[in-house]
């Protein structure tokens, strides 16, 4: 009983800004890494061949989509 | 406009007799792409280079090295040197210079060398300054053995009552850690070794002769004396700089015209008697040639003309053909690729697209105000033409934000007209309702995009949609172009078919139309979809939905620019700034400019970099394979010279 009473007294509002949080900040981190080792093997080709740097930005960005849909889900949240 | 430069194929033909009459009738026109020639079996080979070339580049070599020794850059020419007199007085000119400078660099060195050996002998002589011994007497003995070193912080005294123990036999002097040690020479090795006790580290004597003192003064002042010598010599190499570098900029340049002309022939196909040169040439200037090598020749070389076919493929040289005001977008086209010639160039495109993004995610009338300053103050400093068209871009993309900055009612970061209860920077400016959008929120004027979240971030998708869809339609021409309307309809219009089928099942979903119609499109679709792009197509389908909502962006980087200046402006006026004038004002102020001149920064990265991403990764991946070849016409702009 006494945990349903701790329930009830949190803040619908601040779950959800919780929530929100966290789904940004999770696939912030997420994509994050995932273009961390992208980005320096593109930079270490873009060292060797200057032209790649159009297909570079694009293979590092590639991961950007994550925090995208968390940011949409964000705002969905709200 | 959406194409690159029309080309068109140009074969010339001649006997070898005219082969030097043609390089130069072409290279003087500087129109013609040459196109190198692969020796096979066949029975043309590679040319060989003209007369002189061997001795041009000795020569070349030897002025690449002058303005190296002098430090010669490239610039803006202070005056043009005819080539005839140039060639004429080249050989002697050069042959002074180069005496010239042999002389003063051996003057030079011989004097940096004497420097080295000098200030050797200072350093080695220093410790031993202050002993009371002449050179001399450290050397030059025949049963007497001299040790010299340092030994740290012992006493005189310490190191003979050691020594004691060995022989009493010796002579020490000593100052300031060195020690001097004289000893008969059967004794010399049981000495040092009391002597490693002390931390005995030799020192080498040079053999010289006179006090060490009255060597180090004179060796000092010698070392000054070559200083100023120095000095004079680099003031003589500088006049010698402004004396030659009209003459060298000027000999290299004719020389490297000279090179290129005499080794343009390794880029030809030649028989024993006969020469091939081929090449592209903008189809408008192909008369310009067939006059130039006729009038050249007297007409016994051959100029014939092709179309461009599709064999040609990536071996067409792409010259861009965009009115002078795209033309700077041109340079974010290069970051990626340049198109080949059967493509599309997608630079008018980008124009519009490019900058709409940018102000789209900026949009704050303050901000655009100082980046616009910003480049006009660059423009007005930088002369260099590398950084012209990215200044261009910069203020396309300022207009831009300009104009969107006056639809949103932004002004860094404060509102301009007043929502609700909130005031806005324009007393008496309210905002308008104009209709409802989704979520209960309401679509006004201007547009406040912290209130309006939920249907900007569907309105962005769907601009994405839109701009995917334009990606697909220049997509579907490339392809049709490339490989026929039915790949094209295949590869790309299958997409379009997998859009349909989309609207088809949400409507059927909603009950307007039978569910089982939408379901046949979206197989039909998809049949089309794996038959046009193979197993990439189906891998490929979540795309669709990621890449509208990566337009999403839009919304989301441009909140946080809003957020960011509006957090400074809470800190430095709400927080900061006190009722009367006082020091707090100054730190609110003082808030103020650094948070916003971060913004500003922040705000050409952020909508820039997001904004191309839109356009490399979301639009060009549809359509746009790039790589073509750069247009590089066989010729040379003078700078320094005139003919």
């Amino acid at each position: 009983m006494v945990d349903t009473a701790a329930f009830v007294m949190m803040d619908p509002a601040g779950l959800k800004a919780i929530g929100a949080g966290l789904a940004v900040g999770l696939t912030g981190l997420a994509s994050g890494i995932a273009e961390k080792d992208i980005g320096t093997a593109a930079i270490g080709a873009m060292a060797e061949k200057e032209e790649l740097f159009g297909k570079g930005l694009i293979l590092t960005v590639i991961p950007e989509t994550i925090v995208i849909f968390g940011l949409v889900v964000a705002l969905l949240i709200k | 406009m959406l194409a690159p430069k029309a080309m068109c194929k140009v074969t010339i033909l001649g006997h070898k007799d005219v082969l030097e009459n043609t390089i130069e009738a072409i290279h003087t026109i500087n129109n013609v792409h040459i196109q190198e020639f692969i020796e096979a079996d066949g029975y043309c080979k590679i040319g060989k280079p003209l007369a002189g070339a061997a001795d041009h580049s000795k020569k070349l070599v030897k002025l690449r090295s002058m303005m190296n020794f002098f430090g010669i850059k490239k610039s803006a020419p202070t005056k043009t040197s005819h080539v005839d007199t140039l060639e004429s007085e080249l050989d002697e000119r050069l042959d002074k210079l180069d005496s010239e400078v042999t002389q003063i660099t051996a003057e030079k060195s011989a004097l940096e060398a004497e420097i080295i050996s000098l200030t050797q002998i200072v350093s080695e002589l220093t410790p031993i300054s202050n002993i009371p011994l002449d050179l001399g007497l450290y050397h030059g003995y025949e049963f007497i053995s001299v040790l010299v070193g340092r030994v740290g912080r012992h006493t005189e005294a310490e190191i003979s009552t050691t020594l004691n123990a060995v022989t009493r036999d010796f002579e020490i002097f000593m100052d300031n850690g060195v020690i001097a040690l004289f000893v008969k020479n059967e004794l010399v090795g049981a000495c040092a070794e009391k002597l490693a006790g002390f931390g005995f580290e030799e020192i080498q004597i040079p053999s010289l002769e006179g006090n060490p003192k009255d060597i180090i003064d004179s060796s000092s002042k010698r070392i000054n004396v070559i200083n100023h010598e120095l000095v004079a010599h680099n003031a003589d190499i500088e006049s010698m700089k402004a004396q030659y570098i009209d003459f060298v900029l000027a000999s290299e340049e004719m020389l490297s015209i000279d090179i290129q002309k005499a080794e343009a022939p390794l880029y030809f196909a030649t028989t024993e008697h006969t020469f091939t040169i081929e090449g592209w040439v903008p189809e408008n200037e192909y008369h310009d040639v067939e006059n130039a090598v006729a009038k050249a020749t007297n007409n016994r070389a051959y100029v014939i003309m092709d179309k461009v076919g599709k064999k040609d493929g990536n071996k067409v040289p792409v010259e861009y053909n965009n009115p002078k005001i795209t033309q700077p977008l041109q340079e974010i086209l290069n970051l990626y690729a340049r198109p080949r010639y059967f493509e599309i160039d997608p630079t008018s495109i980008i124009f519009i697209t490019f900058p709409l993004f940018y102000g789209m995610i900026l949009g704050d009338i303050g901000y655009a105000m100082i980046l616009l300053g910003l480049v006009f103050g660059l423009k007005k400093l930088i002369k260099s033409e590398a950084a012209k068209p990215l200044l261009n871009v910069l203020m396309y993309c300022q207009i831009s934000t300009l104009i969107f900055g006056v639809l949103y009612g932004e002004f860094l970061g404060f509102p301009l007209a007043s929502l609700h209860e909130e005031p806005g920077l324009i007393p008496g400016f309210a905002t308008i309702n104009l209709f409802s959008g989704l979520a209960g929120e309401m679509v006004t004027f201007p547009v406040h995009r912290t209130h309006l979240i939920m249907t900007l971030m569907v309105f962005t998708a769907l601009i994405g949609v839109i701009h995917i869809n334009l990606g697909y339609l220049l997509g579907f021409i490339n392809e049709s172009r490339k490989h026929g309307t039915t790949a094209a309809i295949f590869e790309k219009g299958s997409w379009f078919a997998i859009e349909i089928a989309i609207v088809l099942i949400v409507l059927g979903a909603l009950g307007t139309i039978p569910l089982s119609i939408g379901v046949v499109a979206f197989v039909i679709a998809f049949v089309m979809l794996v038959k046009g792009e193979g197993i990439r197509g189906p891998i490929e389908l979540p795309a669709l939905l990621s890449n509208s909502l990566s337009y999403t962006r839009i919304l989301a980087v441009g909140l946080s620019s809003i957020y960011i200046a509006s957090t400074v402006n809470l800190i430095a006026f709400k927080m900061l700034m006190p009722e009367k004038f006082g020091v707090l004002s100054i730190v609110a102020i003082i808030v103020f400019i650094a948070g916003h001149t971060l913004n500003t920064v922040l705000s050409i990265i952020a909508p820039g970099l997001h904004s191309l991403r839109l356009q490399y990764v979301e639009f060009f991946t549809k359509f746009y394979e790039g790589g073509g070849k750069k247009y590089n016409p066989f010729g040379y702009k003078r700078i320094y010279t005139e003919e």
